[in-house]
């Protein structure tokens, strides 16, 4: 093992089209669990490639998001979200643990199976505006992106955050702008101006509270006088942003993953229900999660599958690889909607798993039958290779689905 | 089966409530793993170890198998 990055292994790596990763991954893979190789950025990192060491490195303590010296940290992106470390060193463990106790019963099992009813009826509207947009122009393809994927998370993230929808532009812009690896300065001033637009809606709260969870951090915060504003407020615009792109993104490559092949769609439309929880499952197994992995860096000098990681060293868990591992996936590339167990690492593992992933799950649940049981002949309108990515993202996912049925 | 679920290591994560209702709960508080059923009955073991396998911190235990 080098310690000097191959200068052409520079995340992120270049893929065949939107539902394939990286052929670039399984020969890492083959080299080792953990290689060297440069971020976006251009700074060298450790790439953790395997099932068992992505695992491994989610649960290890020893490493997190902040940095001993955050100054002289390897950089990841020019985006303003993930783009090197964050939090303090010395109190992470602690700030962590007190954020997932506020947040955790806001996004709990029963909490998100009360909300399933609402999420529902507000899918059914978006198939409503999906017909509408298709009988305006017959013929034409209807972008999914822009009636169903983009829409749904958002109405149901703006609800639950007590986030006026009518905003929606404004922080899609913010979103998208954040979240650009080249984005630099530009990327910074978005997150400036995203982080007073929350504190807007934060200011307005504080006066006059609402059953939603950005009232709920505010009543934390009044409990707990160490949890300042400014995290409140970065909390807050996290959940915003996190809520929408993510989901937003595996709405759009499942239902690419379910026209792309028509038989595919049409064991799925012959008994939505029954299959759709393993269906599900597979998508977030196979979406792409972006193209640098998760940030960590090594609290100290760390031994990862025989490979010495310096304190310090910026380490990036390839979930991408990890979910196409063969020791851990009979048939790794193969889209199998009845795979069983599928122990992904989709919403990541360990102590920074996904808050959000039983919302995820309840949206992505509700959403595939309503849409395939309302439009069985959905087809796309363009070649699986004309779906433009969003390579260049942190959360990755493509420009449209464009539709006809 | 008999499960233990250790409420010191959970994340609270409640992916065990989502997948197995009648086995796991959530503390209303933090969110924390509650066991409702120590010993889940045939027809709800499968998913009892499903949730067992998919927890993130590794909370969930099958002290005795089938």
């Amino acid at each position: 093992m080098t310690n000097t990055a191959n200068p052409t292994l520079r995340l992120p790596f270049e893929r065949p089209d939107a539902l394939t990763a990286p052929p670039l991954y399984e020969q890492l893979r083959r080299e080792g669990p953990v290689v060297r190789v440069l971020t976006p950025a251009g700074d060298p990192a450790w790439l953790v490639t395997t099932f068992d060491a992505a695992r491994e490195v989610f649960r290890d303590s020893r490493f997190g998001r902040s940095h001993p010296a955050p100054e002289r940290a390897a950089r990841i992106t020019g985006a303003a979200l993930l783009d090197g470390p964050s939090g303090n060193y010395e109190t992470e463990e602690r700030d962590h643990k007190r954020m997932r106790r506020m947040l955790a019963p806001a996004f709990s099992a029963p909490r998100m199976r009360r909300l399933g009813d609402r999420i529902r009826e507000l899918t059914l509207g978006c198939l409503d505006d999906m017909q509408a947009a298709h009988d305006a122009r017959p013929g034409e393809p209807v972008d999914i992106q822009e009636v169903l994927a983009f829409p749904l998370p958002v109405l149901v993230i703006c609800e639950l955050l007590g986030v006026p929808y009518a905003d929606r532009a404004l922080f899609r812009d913010f979103s998208e702008r954040i979240s650009d690896y080249d984005g630099g300065a530009d990327a910074q001033l978005a997150m400036a101006e995203f982080n007073a637009y929350v504190a807007g809606l934060v200011a307005a709260k504080r006066t006059a509270p609402a059953p939603d969870v950005i009232s709920d951090l505010i009543a934390a915060q009044a409990e707990d006088p160490t949890f300042t504003d400014e995290e409140l407020i970065r909390l807050a615009t996290g959940l915003l942003f996190a809520g929408h792109e993510t989901t937003s993104n595996r709405i759009s490559v499942g239902v690419l993953f379910l026209l792309s092949d028509p038989g595919r769609r049409d064991r799925f439309v012959a008994d939505p229900d029954g299959q759709v929880e393993s269906t599900v499952e597979e998508i977030l197994r196979l979406a792409s999660s972006g193209g640098t992995g998760m940030v960590r860096y090594a609290h100290q000098d760390v031994e990862i599958a025989g490979v010495p990681i310096a304190c310090g060293d910026a380490v990036l868990i390839a979930i991408d690889s990890a979910n196409r591992d063969a020791a851990a996936f009979t048939a790794p590339e193969e889209f199998d909607p009845g795979r069983q167990p599928n122990l992904h690492v989709g919403f990541g593992y360990g102590a920074y798993v996904c808050i959000g992933a039983n919302l995820a799950r309840t949206e992505l649940r509700t959403v595939f039958p309503l849409l395939f049981g309302r439009f069985p002949g959905l087809r796309l309108a363009v070649d699986l290779g004309d779906i433009e990515m969003r390579s260049n993202r942190l959360a990755g996912g493509v420009t449209s689905v464009p539709v006809l049925w | 089966m008999r499960l233990t679920a250790d409420t010191t290591t959970c994340v609270a994560s409640g992916q065990c409530a989502m997948l197995a209702p009648e086995t796991f709960g959530q503390r209303a508080d933090d969110g924390t793993v509650i066991l409702l059923n120590s010993e889940p009955p045939a027809d709800q073991r499968d998913t009892a170890r499903q949730a067992a396998l998919i927890c993130p911190s590794g909370a969930i235990q099958i002290v005795e198998p089938d």
